[in-house]
């Protein structure tokens, strides 16, 4: 009886999640078989016969794969070295270290162009250096974008990597060590198998991000394809039609990355803990050694902030007075108080954390109940909820939006459709899809590094269902429920694709302020509001990490 | 372990304390605005923030029954919006963005008929059939050069010239797959060779030219404007509004109109179908064209009115040196939308990246 509940609550999630994602998504990408009269193939025989849709798709695939690599080349020994030594400032340069995700999009991007662009400072350093008399590079093309995704995504790597390795119990390294395996060889065989779940998480994180990814392209794609400005530019020529096959094509691509990507760890509970802490961060025995790393991670951690320096820097220079200076003749604050002059333009901050919290509470709610009955409760239905939570990051922003939009635009209940356009609700709720892949995979990979032993053992001793969620499971879970509400929150603060299709006068959030200062090229503006946002970001992310702290 | 757990609960106790702050001051402030009596109107706008407050202050001095309210967005995204909010609409006046997307609208017939009070002093260019839509300004072409590194004498004076050897590498483009002002100028080129050879081939020849000269093309219009601004390069071609904005804002931009003739986008305002306040709407329209608010418009913001009928004495100087030596090249717009999207793909596939293999050529 308990078992047939069970699958029943199984297919009640998943058909919550259609009813989110796979409904709304269907009535939009009909259009792309929908012709002038009836049913045709015709967009997609288009779309098979042109070259520069291929490249666009061949572009969007290997930037993704690349930007996987790089990603997880830069987080995991990165969050290894956090979390396994002890050097002079690793406290503080640990929390530095994920600040990239707080670099709010599109006006993040542009702080790249001061910096590395062709006139930007690390340009004219070199140039002065060097003695050049032009520019040494070109921020441009498939470079500049993989520069910018390696940047802003390394940080799923390392913030998944730490949640995982605080899971892994010490006593096992020990047990390890004392059947004499070397520290190279522990690691290999036996820390990389148990944080196989959080890897993979985050590589399919990373490559589902750049898929989507359009600030980056959109800024310094020149004219490298990828599908995601290809889908755009197509709306813009009126093929609407077309659109929709470009955006069903990069679905299919997300699909063939979350099989890819989400093969072996399907179903398997990794226990990692049965007793006992993580193990306490090793202090470098050579004093030489340590005093090198020290420096390392301060550089690194220098490099790591220069974007969010040069938008703070940025931010206090007047509209129209920087042109081919090295560095700004004239600094002010009147782009801050142009912001807050007038108390209209508080509101959108207001706005963007209320709806932010609120689709971030919902998603986080929605992972939980995914994550027990996938990894828990092993319902029939597991291998579908893992694929619709990752779904939504298979499809752009906008088209996302106007598909959320087509579907909650007319009251008809009984279609399961209801009135959503034009109030408060519909841009949360367009958070909350968008949020479930990385509040899905981060909560579900959590959940299958914890040791069911020990909610089992709650059970036992007399805690009823719901007692042992709240007092062993939630606080077991903490670093990965940390990890995946911190970057849900902040990528919703920060959404513009989805925000400008939906938003209403009441919910005018932050990026749109951002997106109006840009239009009229006030970029120390919008860069003012980049630091807002920024700082509201790095808050959250400061509580976030401090829990964390706490939970290993 | 039992501190520990107690010390969580009530961290997380304060956070959801504070969380629901934060949410209660959110939904008060969006409840807080609004119930003021007046009647709301709702206008979907590409234009940017300056001018709307300009307007919005004049309009609401003006009808003190009023609240206007503005959702600024991209041009497609209006049409986006007012696609899928066919069945429940929103938005009461669609204002701003070139006539082409305005036809876009009228083909999924997103717009009912309206003829403003100024309808007389307008057109015939931008005028829709039917009533439709108007015109409220118009955006000329214009080849703009940053003016500390060239002077006046120096950059071309007509479209051909751009295509000069000198400035191949120098010259930026605005992707012209996303955006209005840049496809009305290949429109230009390409009927040109229409009407010379009867065919686009030697457009597109042409095109392909300018792809060899090209630095970059640039999807995002404040990227163009900061890389022509720190003479990433020298050279474009681009509407005669925002450089003037700019350049009052202190982007050192100067402009000329090309001999042969420009294109000028006619800037348009319409009635949305469904509209639910239609005549505070019409209001609004009979206002973006009265002669207070275009003078308004072009002092402030550099907006080149629609109407024809403005005294000289009062509109600002650089409306009479426009229309001084603007020369309007025919354009045959229905043709343009017509075969616009044909040309514009046939332009992204074929001829775009493929100027350096040209000058390879020895041909």
């Amino acid at each position: 009886m308990r078992q047939r509940r069970r699958q029943m609550l199984g297919w009640a999630l998943v058909a919550l999640l259609v009813w989110l994602i796979v409904y709304p998504l269907t009535l939009v990408l009909l259009e792309s078989v929908r012709g002038a009269d009836g049913w045709t193939t015709e967009f997609f025989r288009q779309f098979a016969s042109r070259k520069n849709e291929w490249s666009a798709l061949w572009g969007s695939l290997w930037i993704s794969a690349a930007s996987v690599f790089l990603a997880g080349t830069i987080g995991i020994p990165l969050a290894f070295l956090f979390a396994r030594f002890d050097f002079p400032g690793r406290r503080i340069l640990s929390g530095l270290v994920a600040l990239p995700a707080v670099l709010p999009p599109l006006v993040g991007v542009i702080a790249f162009l001061f910096l590395y662009g062709e006139s930007g400072f690390v340009s004219h350093l070199v140039r002065a250096v060097f003695r050049l008399d032009r520019p040494p590079w070109r921020l441009e093309g498939a470079g500049a974008i993989l520069l910018v995704h390696a940047y802003s995504m390394y940080v799923y790597f390392y913030l998944f990597t730490r949640a995982g390795l605080a899971r892994v119990d010490g006593s096992l390294l020990e047990a390890a060590a004392s059947l004499g395996a070397g520290r190279w060889r522990t690691t290999r065989e036996v820390v990389l198998p148990l944080l196989r779940p959080a890897l993979t998480g985050a590589a399919l994180l990373t490559f589902m991000t750049s898929l989507a990814s359009f600030s980056a392209p959109y800024i310094f794609g020149g004219g490298f394809r990828v599908m995601t400005t290809q889908i755009v530019s197509t709306r813009l020529n009126g093929d609407y039609s077309l659109a929709m096959v470009e955006t069903a094509a990069l679905a299919a691509l997300a699909l063939i990355g979350f099989w890819v990507f989400g093969r072996g760890d399907r179903g398997d509970v990794l226990v990692a803990t049965a007793k006992g802490a993580a193990p306490i961060a090793r202090r470098f025995s050579s004093r030489w050694t340590r005093a090198l790393t020290g420096t390392a991670a301060w550089v690194l951690a220098v490099v790591l902030l220069l974007p969010h320096l040069t938008l703070v820097l940025v931010s206090f220079v007047p509209v129209g007075t920087w042109t081919i200076e090295a560095i700004p003749p004239e600094y002010s604050v009147q782009n801050y108080v142009a912001l807050v002059r007038e108390p209209e333009r508080l509101r959108p901050l207001l706005n963007s954390l209320g709806m932010a919290t609120v689709a971030t509470l919902a998603a986080v709610a929605l992972a939980l109940a995914a994550g027990i009955l996938i990894v828990r409760q092993r319902v029939r239905a597991r291998g579908v909820i893992e694929t619709l939570l990752a779904l939504p990051w298979a499809v752009p922003g906008t088209v996302f939006a106007i598909a959320i939009a087509t579907a909650f635009s007319v009251s008809h209940p009984w279609a399961g459709r209801f009135l959503l356009v034009g109030t408060f609700w519909i841009l949360p709720l367009a958070y909350l899809v968008r949020s479930l892949p990385i509040t899905g995979r981060g909560i579900v990979a959590g959940f299958r590094q914890l040791d069911p032993s020990l909610e089992e053992a709650a059970a036992t001793l007399g805690a009823g269902a719901w007692r042992t969620l709240v007092r062993v499971t939630l606080p077991l879970l903490r670093p990965a429920l940390a990890a995946a509400a911190t970057l849900a929150f902040v990528t919703a603060l920060g959404d513009f694709v989805t925000s400008i299709v939906l938003y209403t006068y009441d919910t005018r959030p932050i990026s749109l302020e951002i997106l109006a200062s840009l239009r009229q090229s006030d970029v120390g503006v919008a860069a003012a509001y980049g630091v807002f946002l920024m700082l509201a970001s790095a808050v959250v992310f400061a509580v976030g990490g401090e829990r964390r702290e706490v939970g290993a | 372990m039992r501190f520990n757990l107690l010390h969580v609960r009530t961290v997380q106790l304060h956070r959801g304390l504070t969380t629901m702050l934060v949410l209660a001051a959110a939904l008060g402030f969006s409840a807080g605005c609004g119930g003021d009596g007046r009647e709301p109107l709702l206008v979907y706008t590409p234009h940017g923030r300056d001018q709307l407050q300009l307007l919005e202050q004049a309009f609401e001095a003006q009808e003190p029954g009023i609240d206007l309210r503005w959702l600024d967005m991209g041009s497609q995204e209006i049409l986006d919006r007012l696609r899928f909010e066919r069945q429940n609409t929103q938005a009461d006046v669609w204002f701003g963005g070139p006539s082409t997307i305005f036809d876009r609208g009228i083909e999924d017939s997103l717009l009912v008929p309206y003829r403003p009070a100024w309808a007389g002093a307008v057109g015939p260019e931008g005028i829709a059939p039917g009533d439709l839509y108007y015109p409220a300004y118009r955006t000329p072409a214009v080849i703009a050069y940053n003016n500390t590194a060239l002077s006046a004498d120096e950059v071309p004076h007509d479209w051909d010239e751009v295509l000069d050897g000198q400035w191949a590498g120098k010259i930026l483009i605005r992707d012209p797959m996303a955006s209005g002002t840049m496809r009305a100028i290949w429109g230009l080129i390409i009927q040109r060779s229409l009407r010379i050879t009867g065919d686009t081939a030697a457009a597109m020849d042409w095109l392909r030219r300018l792809d060899a000269h090209t630095k970059t093309y640039t999807l995002n219009p404040a990227i163009l404007v900061e890389k022509l601004s720190r003479q990433e390069g020298l050279l474009t071609v681009w509407g005669l509004q925002d450089i003037l904005f700019f350049r009052s804002q202190g982007a050192p931009f100067g402009y000329v109109f090309p001999r042969s003739g420009t294109v000028v986008i006619e800037d348009a305002v319409g009635l949305v179908r469904g509209a639910r306040h239609p005549e505070a709407a019409k209001r609004f329209i009979d206002f973006v064209g009265s002669r207070e608010a275009q003078l308004l418009a072009a002092r402030g913001v550099f907006r080149l009115p629609a109407r024809h009928d403005l005294p000289l004495d009062s509109v600002p100087d650089w409306v009479s040196e426009v229309e001084q030596n603007m020369i309007v090249a025919p354009m045959d717009w229905e043709m343009l939308a017509r075969e616009g999207p044909g040309w514009m793909s046939y332009w992204d596939q074929r001829v775009r990246g493929t100027g350096k293999t040209l000058d390879a050529d020895p041909r």
